[in-house]
């Protein structure tokens, strides 16, 4: 058999295969290329890829699809990275919303401007830029206008309703696309037992909150749980019996059971127990060119070849 | 020999066969079994059967067939025009297996290996030849693996049909000489005037006997690897010739297949620990402990990017 290989480490690469709308690099309107920005994802509290059009007017996710063990063939090359990334549309009000629920805590309206900015993420100004962020800015906050300055501040009871409106859209998609929304399925290779129809309408609820949720924070997301009145499932860490404790007693610790009698000559080996005819027909399969079991339980770690 | 059918597409089995001699439907027949080609590193993999009436094995033994390895390749080639000659008690069969088809089967998933090819090969060939109506009274095989359980295997699958596997039948049965001589003689054929179907430019036909001891074969193995494509449909992927050359000289490929082993591994693949699953407060090995990636994602292979 062929020497066992290692991997190494993916390589950066310099190009990847993206799909995206044709809106993404129509910009022919716009004075600037639309450009990959790291921003703050909101779910994570971490950097995240997104993407801004040309001109910043449209907010794109990346998101990749990657598993193990795939490469592309691009033309007459070969690319390392196997992953396909999707780049597709996004509400800027999603990564605008922790900035203002910040600036929210100390009940002021505030110009917008001031309150979306990010020492570690200074592209999040550019946000603001989008054509349907301002716009939509009353879905979440207050709003008031002073001369022709227009102030902002923070309101939980329309954001959740805002999320709550994103939840039920998200359930005529997920209807219409007829996604599997019931219990996790956590193989492949079983069968789904229920049809599409017997879903219930809190199965579709819970789903899509739980895709909403990958957009907005932990807080959040349990409020927004509370306010489609949803009871919150137990985890499964709860269910769990306590910890069994170990018997105190005085006695002196004594063998359980007695292994000197194998010993004895009275003792006789068993002749082995015939097989079952699913044993017998295991030991027909042609095993040759197979792996040992016991090759599976070696800790030997094989060298990479340069 | 019309070669037609195999070289149109070479990278299948083909089956190529003479005209059915019409006396070999009346009459009881025997009727030969052997391979040439089984253990070059290049070229494909022949299978021959040779049949004629029982009554009419003299004259077969009296055109002197023989062993195939003990021929020059000019010898072989005129007992092959006798052969054909003899088209009016002699009727033969070849499978050819080309290289590729020998690579993709032993490199499969579920492996399939040379001796249970040859096996199912020689097999297709006797259902063939009853399928058309040869009257198979004897089955002569030169062995592949061990005699009598390959005997005990074709005598289940034949009832009613003598079958006898010896090693070396190729020299003790003149019927089996004669299926070696077919199976050669196509074997010799393919291999000089192979269609390469892939764009190698003018390629060095120069490559010597096709087993993996032949320095020129070596030679051009070398010469021939392409780091990330490999070989030639021409090379057999599965000769562990082959198999090391890639793995020194082309670009390391990893299949999902590919045994990986050690603890290394099993942290590549994330996999649990035994003892996590035992333990009261096992919390899950990722970053961000309290961030659960929806399954709409995970399911799909969705994952947020940070950087590209």
């Amino acid at each position: 058999m062929a020497a066992k290989k290692k991997r190494s480490p993916s390589v950066q690469t310099d190009s990847w295969v993206v799909i995206a709308a044709d809106s993404v690099i129509d910009t022919q309107k716009q004075d600037s290329d639309p450009a990959f920005v790291r921003l703050r994802n909101p779910s994570t509290d971490a950097a995240s890829l997104y993407m801004l059009g040309g001109g910043d007017v449209q907010l794109f996710e990346v998101k990749a699809f990657d598993e193990d063990f795939h490469s592309w063939f691009v033309g007459q090359t070969v690319q390392r990275d196997g992953r396909l990334l999707f780049v597709t549309p996004m509400d800027p009000l999603y990564l605008i919303l922790p900035y203002l629920i910040k600036s929210g805590k100390e009940e002021k309206f505030q110009p917008v401007d001031q309150v979306v900015m990010d020492e570690e993420f200074p592209a999040c100004s550019r946000l603001l830029s989008c054509t349907r962020s301002l716009a939509s800015l009353h879905h979440i906050a207050e709003e008031k206008e002073v001369g022709k300055l227009k102030f902002h501040r923070y309101s939980q009871e329309k954001t959740m309703n805002w999320l709550k409106k994103k939840v039920e859209r998200t359930v005529i998609v997920l209807k219409k696309r007829n996604i599997s929304v019931g219990e996790r399925v956590k193989s492949t290779t079983y069968i789904r037992v229920k049809s599409e129809s017997d879903y219930h309408e809190e199965d579709y609820l819970r789903y899509a909150h739980g895709l909403i949720s990958e957009y907005i924070s932990e807080d959040l997301s349990k409020a927004l749980l509370k306010h489609l009145q949803l009871p919150e499932l137990t985890s499964p860490k709860e269910t769990e019996p306590p910890s069994k404790k170990r018997k105190l007693s005085d006695n002196p610790v004594e063998a359980g059971e007695d292994y000197t009698k194998f010993n004895s000559a009275d003792f006789v080996r068993k002749p082995p127990k015939k097989m079952t005819a699913a044993q017998k027909s295991l030991a027909k399969v042609d095993k040759s060119g197979m792996k040992p079991m016991s090759s599976f339980f070696s800790p030997k770690v094989k060298s990479e070849k340069k | 020999m019309d070669l037609g059918p195999f070289e149109g597409d070479n990278s299948v089995s083909c089956r190529l066969a003479s005209q059915i001699p019409d006396v070999c439907r009346t009459e009881d027949c025997c009727l030969g079994i052997d391979e040439a080609g089984r253990g070059p590193v290049l070229g494909p993999m022949v299978y021959g059967i040779c049949f004629c009436p029982v009554s009419r094995k003299q004259e077969l033994k009296d055109s002197k067939v023989a062993d195939s390895k003990t021929l020059t390749e000019a010898e072989r080639e005129n007992l092959f025009e006798k052969l054909d000659e003899a088209k009016s008690y002699v009727g033969w069969a070849l499978q050819i297996l080309s290289p590729n088809t020998i690579s993709t089967s032993m490199l499969q998933r579920t492996k399939y290996n040379l001796n249970a090819l040859s096996h199912d090969t020689a097999i297709g060939l006797v259902q063939y030849a009853l399928d058309n109506g040869v009257q198979l009274k004897e089955v002569f095989v030169d062995t592949v693996g061990p005699a009598d359980k390959y005997e005990d295997k074709l005598s289940k699958l034949f009832p009613g049909i003598d079958v006898t596997v010896r090693p070396k039948a190729d020299s003790l049965f003149p019927i089996v000489s004669a299926a070696s001589i077919c199976a050669k003689v196509a074997r010799d054929r393919v291999v000089k005037g192979w269609n390469f179907s892939e764009d190698l430019g003018g390629v060095d036909t120069d490559y010597g006997s096709g087993y993996p001891n032949d320095p020129k074969t070596k030679a051009w193995l070398l010469k021939y690897l392409d780091p990330v494509f490999g070989y030639p449909q021409f090379v057999r992927f599965s000769w562990s010739t082959a198999q090391t050359l890639m793995d020194s000289k082309g670009v390391t490929v990893h299949w999902d297949d590919d045994d990986e082993d050690g603890e290394k591994a099993a942290q590549r693949k994330n996999n649990k620990s035994m003892l996590s699953y035992f333990s009261a407060s096992a919390g899950s090995n990722d970053q961000n402990p309290t961030h659960q990636t929806h399954r709409f994602f995970t399911d799909r292979r969705l994952k947020s990017l940070d950087t590209l």
